[in-house]
């Protein structure tokens, strides 16, 4: 039996070739994010262990908040300052060979006015000469000694052509700066850290940069060789004051590797959800093409079921026919799988990103998860044709086959109302909860139910869709309508899989629009102020408020301030804003208590969804746990309706300023006098020094909020094209298949006087059909599921639930000329045949 | 079944004088030296082995042989179908070796019906649709009258909306008998249109094609292995092992089985 699957297989090698094509595709994307991701964390880890290879402990501000891997990798961020006392009385301690106490903040460099490198990626530090506990390492050059020195990273220095000696102004939470380069550094054998611009200064020189004379944010201790480290650690432990603790450097290493893997298991989620969603398309595409082989080997599998085959070895031959495609595919999508990865990181090497150079990561997992994946989808994929296969009489063998015709619908109809019914409660409940897996399980079990149902409707839509091929085209058009009426089942298989492709970018695009109107509805409403300057998320300098009141026009400048702090045992963020000036900046809609007077007086105020998640009502007391200053408490004075351009929780500026250890502002308020005209051309002329910053009008601002949400559509789209490309496969190959059944018909066609131009035109039209088939239906599903999550995420700010029907239109379009292109080649197959050859087949 | 040309239409005279300026002198069909080879080397199979022979217009010419005579090839050679190794095929005064692919579906779907042994019809198309096939794929109008004419003729009047599914074996060869002579083409071409039909459905099939060569001179090459049917033509061409072998004028079944007999010997 074995050898009749293998031979089988042979003697279709080319369909399969293409039911394997939409396996090596989804595992090639599994593997891939596998490859990278891990090697990624390996590299990053072998980075992180260098950086602490030499320090036997490290001294810092106790994580002022529990359970939060973010805090912990923004390492000094949410930790109090350590006074410069402690260093000295630790260096008096036996068994210390050296303490270095470093301070670490935002400086970016400024080349030809532009700033160097992306916003956040900017590292300052201060660089201790001596230093041997970093991997910060001297490789040309001097280190900072004077005021005004800067050490550079190569990477930097290279792409920008710095040299020693050079000036070059730096960007800070002050005033911009000149130093001057003395010297370029390397972080190990890297020429930046993982794409972020090292600057290193003299200590002093970036105590002022960052603000933290007389302070170390932390102190990196070097044990003499042989001494006792467990008695060292507690030896320093015992003169630290509450709030500042010492760790091991394995501590605070292993706790920034767990940080950044986090960071990437997120990336790779939420790649591997991509790579399932076009196995998913696959799937159908496999069911499909399994279900058409099987109908067209009938002959053979009854002629098998004569000679003795028994139903389970029918069973068995064809789900290892189905074993072995996935296998091979598989491990064609490995290998491919593999070099994407490679490719991916040299991606990332193109934008910045320079890492040391690491071998790939290639854990037996990824194999496992790969080969698990592609031959487990194909092979349940190919269950359902498998068990029509030893449905098939052993008389079929006699008898000359039949076209399909209508079989039963009637268990066809029950079982895809029960996964509809099933689906959409799921997606109800999934939403409502919320939880995710459940939505995701709903929103598959609706798509498996549309693929159940769509025969039914397969005949009458193409009719209709076709309509207009059959008038515009003639009869070839007419031809191909009736091809892809002749089996809806086929027809709308085929079709599925493009369906669910369709759907979810149909979905997007209504979540997409939906957020963007929001976003616009709630800033229309939400900013008075005229003009906006933002920057890099961290913040920038605080002199930039000061420099743009000066302009003439400008009424009103005030700094809007963010930073986390806990409540009620979560982390939140919170917002600074100075109260005199809310008004004229900031529009809150109070539904309870006051505004501006409250943040006066020290009050919180919180916007209307928290005080509803969380049963907080004006006058509430609430513990508040800040990094730096500890926990207190602050009482409610006021409630606002969800605004987009501030958090759910704003304070005054003062209130803020004395609970966070010198924060930057990130925007900047303005507000112009009446008939002050534009004077974001003055603004830029006085920013033109600060080239990390920006000013936006209110429309300019709300449009680049917009654009935000498109970039995100545009990379999900992206994500989203490879199951539509698997989609695609899928009607090339069921159009493939359909060319090789109809070798008579085609040949009859060309014998009584059909073109090659008209045979093709007639495959096209058929394709045209299918795909417009499964967009329609899939446009149809998308909307409504887009619907349903924007709706749902109204608590989340969604407010507006749009529908981009031009865009909705588009995909249709798209979708037609998509089905025109995976047409062309069974069509010139078709209209290659021979003549003769295909009469003569008797 | 009734006569076809009971209802002569009235245009019916100019077209048979417009035929007739070909003159007896331009056959339907010839061969001049035809050969076909297939396989290559040591496994070469000569199916035509120089063949000479001419298809008189309005007449009705029979092929016999056995199988693997080469009767098929010659047929398909004269259509256009297959590409001869050497020699020449006209159809009337169209050479057709001459012929690129496009050329040759023109001359297919404007000069040359075709009734072929089975699969004769698309299977989507209903049994009107498949008759009008090759005029419609054309573009060309179709003749209301002569359409009409037609299938009442043929018996498959109250058959036109059915699919080639729903319909007997007979029947689908009527309707392909139909499709072939709704263009009027200067040739057709049978490939044993009987070959899967019963005995009574095979006598009308055959009698209707008599009709349409004797009352309407439309022109056939029937190419079968049955005297029974062969009888109903005005002349048989015998062939085998790739070559002419023998002809018979106004055959009956008798005759062409004494030929035949004499030939196998």
């Amino acid at each position: 039996m074995w050898k009749i699957t293998r031979r089988g297989l042979l003697a279709r090698k080319l369909r399969l070739a293409l039911t394997a094509l939409a396996i090596v595709l989804g595992v090639t994307f599994v593997t891939g994010t596998l490859v990278l991701t891990d090697t990624l964390n390996r590299t990053f880890d072998t980075l992180i262990g260098t950086a602490y290879q030499h320090v036997n402990f490290q001294i810092r501000g106790t994580a002022a908040f529990n359970n939060d891997t973010a805090a912990a990798a923004n390492g000094t961020a949410d930790r109090r300052p350590i006074p410069a006392t402690i260093a000295a009385a630790i260096r008096r301690l036996p068994g210390v060979a050296y303490v270095d106490g470093s301070v670490e903040g935002y400086a970016q460099f400024v080349s030809d006015g532009n700033a160097i490198g992306g916003a956040g990626s900017a590292l300052g530090f201060s660089f201790d000469p001596n230093r041997q506990l970093s991997s910060v390492r001297l490789v040309d050059g001097s280190a900072p000694s004077a005021a005004d020195d800067v050490v550079m990273d190569k990477g930097t220095a290279t792409k920008y052509h710095f040299q020693i000696g050079d000036r070059v102004r730096v960007l800070s939470g002050g005033s911009p700066r000149s130093f001057t380069i003395t010297g370029i550094v390397t972080f190990g054998s890297a020429d930046n850290l993982a794409g972020a611009t090292l600057a290193g200064f003299a200590l002093p020189t970036a105590q002022a940069l960052f603000n933290t004379r007389g302070d170390y944010d932390t102190i990196d201790v070097l044990a003499k060789p042989g001494a006792d480290n467990v008695g060292l650690q507690r030896a320093i432990a015992s003169i630290l004051p509450p709030g500042i603790q010492v760790v091991s450097g394995q501590t605070v290493a292993s706790e920034l590797s767990s940080a950044v893997s986090n960071a990437l298991s997120f990336l790779s989620t939420a790649l591997l959800v991509f790579a399932l969603i076009s196995l998913f398309v696959g799937a159908f595409t496999i069911f499909n093409t399994f279900s058409i082989t099987v109908g067209q080997r009938t002959r053979e599998l009854a002629l098998l079921r004569v000679v003795g085959a028994s139903r389970r070895q029918l069973f068995r031959s064809v789900l290892g026919e189905a074993a072995l495609v996935g296998l091979v595919a598989s491990l064609i999508g490995l290998g491919l799988g593999v070099l994407a990865a490679v490719a991916l990181k040299a991606l990332l090497g193109a934008f910045g990103v320079t890492l040391p150079s690491a071998p790939l990561v290639f854990e037996a997992r990824t194999v496992v998860i790969a080969l698990a994946v592609g031959v487990g989808v194909t092979v349940i994929s190919a269950i359902g044709p498998a068990r029509r296969a030893v449905r098939i009489a052993p008389v079929a063998a006699l008898v000359a086959p039949r076209e399909e015709s209508g079989e039963s619908l009637r268990r066809r109809v029950t079982i895809g109302g029960f996964a509809a019914a099933g689906g959409i409660g799921a997606l109800v409940a999934g939403l409502t909860a919320p939880a995710i897996l459940l939505v995701g399980l709903g929103a598959v079990a609706v798509f498996i139910s549309a693929g159940l149902l769509a025969p039914i409707v397969a005949r009458p839509m193409s009719r209709a869709l076709g309509w207009p091929l059959a008038a515009l085209v003639g009869t070839p058009g007419r031809l191909g309508r009736e091809n892809s009426m002749r089996s809806p089942r086929r027809t709308a298989q085929t079709a599925a899989a493009l369906m669910v492709g369709i759907a979810l970018v149909s979905a997007v695009a209504v979540l997409g629009a939906s957020l963007s109107q929001s976003a616009k509805a709630n800033l229309e409403s939400a900013v008075t102020a005229n003009d906006i300057i933002t920057g890099p998320s961290s913040g920038f300098s605080t002199s930039v408020a000061a420099a743009v009141s000066r302009i003439p026009g400008v009424s009103t400048v005030t700094n809007v301030y963010k930073g986390q702090f806990e409540l009620g045992g979560s982390l939140s963020s919170l917002d600074g804003v100075t109260p005199a000036d809310l008004r004229r900046t900031v529009h809150l809609a109070i539904t309870a208590g006051s505004g501006a007077p409250a943040l006066a007086v020290g009050r919180l105020l919180i916007d209307t969804t928290t005080a509803s998640a969380k049963h907080l009502s004006v006058g509430s007391v609430v513990p508040v746990t800040f990094a730096q200053t500890g926990t207190t408490t602050i009482r409610i004075g006021g409630i606002f309706k969800a605004n987009p351009l501030i958090g759910s929780y704003v304070v005054a500026a003062g209130f803020f300023l004395s609970h966070f250890h010198n924060p930057l502002p990130i925007a900047v308020l303005i507000s112009t006098l009446p008939g002050a005209g534009h004077v974001e051309r003055a603004i830029n002329n006085y920013l033109s020094v600060y080239p990390n910053v920006g000013v936006q009008s209110r429309a300019q601002f709300e449009q680049s909020q917009q654009a935000t949400v498109s970039q995100e559509l545009g990379l999900i789209y992206v994500l989203l094209a490879l199951a539509i490309i698997v989609a695609l496969i899928g009607i090339v190959n069921t159009l493939m298949l359909s060319v090789f059944e109809r070798t008579h018909e085609l040949g009859l066609l060309r014998a009584v006087g059909m073109k090659r131009r008209q045979v093709r035109t007639m495959i096209r039209s058929e394709a045209v059909i299918i795909a417009l088939f499964g967009a329609v239906i899939g446009v149809i599903i998308g909307t409504a599921l887009g619907v349903a999550l924007a709706a749902s995420l109204k608590p989340q700010g969604i407010t507006e639930v749009s529908i981009p029907s031009a865009s909705l239109v588009g995909f249709v379009v798209l979708a037609a000329l998509l089905g025109l292109a995976a047409a062309s080649w069974p069509a010139r197959r078709a209209a290659k045949l021979d003549v003769l050859a295909a009469i003569a087949v008797q | 079944m009734r006569s076809l040309y009971l209802n002569r239409d009235r245009h019916e005279p100019e077209r048979l004088a417009s035929r007739l300026q070909w003159g007896p002198a331009s056959p339907a069909a010839r061969a001049v030296d035809l050969t076909k080879s297939y396989g290559a080397g040591d496994a070469v199979v000569r199916a035509l082995d120089g063949v000479n022979v001419e298809f008189e217009r309005g007449r009705f010419t029979a092929v016999m042989g056995s199988s693997g005579s080469g009767k098929s090839s010659l047929v398909h050679c004269l259509a256009g179908l297959d590409v001869p190794t050497s020699g020449r095929t006209f159809v009337g005064d169209q050479e057709i070796g001459r012929l690129d692919d496009a050329e040759l579906t023109e001359l297919r779907r404007d000069r040359i019906g075709f009734v072929f042994q089975s699969f004769n019809l698309v299977p989507t198309l209903s049994a009107a649709e498949n008759i009008t096939l090759a005029l419609d794929l054309a573009g060309v109008r179709v003749d209301r009258a002569w359409f009409d004419q037609l299938v009442e003729a043929l018996g498959i009047a109250d058959r036109l909306s059915h699919r080639p599914s729903e319909m007997s074996g007979g029947q689908q060869q009527r309707v392909a008998c139909a499709r072939a002579l709704i263009l009027r083409p200067e040739l057709i071409f049978a490939d044993e249109p009987t070959g899967n039909l019963d005995s009574n459905s095979s006598a009308e099939l055959l009698a209707f094609l008599r009709d349409a060569v004797t009352e309407h001179g439309q022109s056939i090459v029937m190419v079968t292995h049955d005297p029974r049917a062969a009888a109903y033509a005005d002349r048989v061409v015998f062939l085998a092992d790739g070559r002419v072998v023998g002809e018979l004028a106004s055959p009956t079944e008798d005759l062409v089985l004494t030929q035949m007999m004499k030939l196998g010997s």
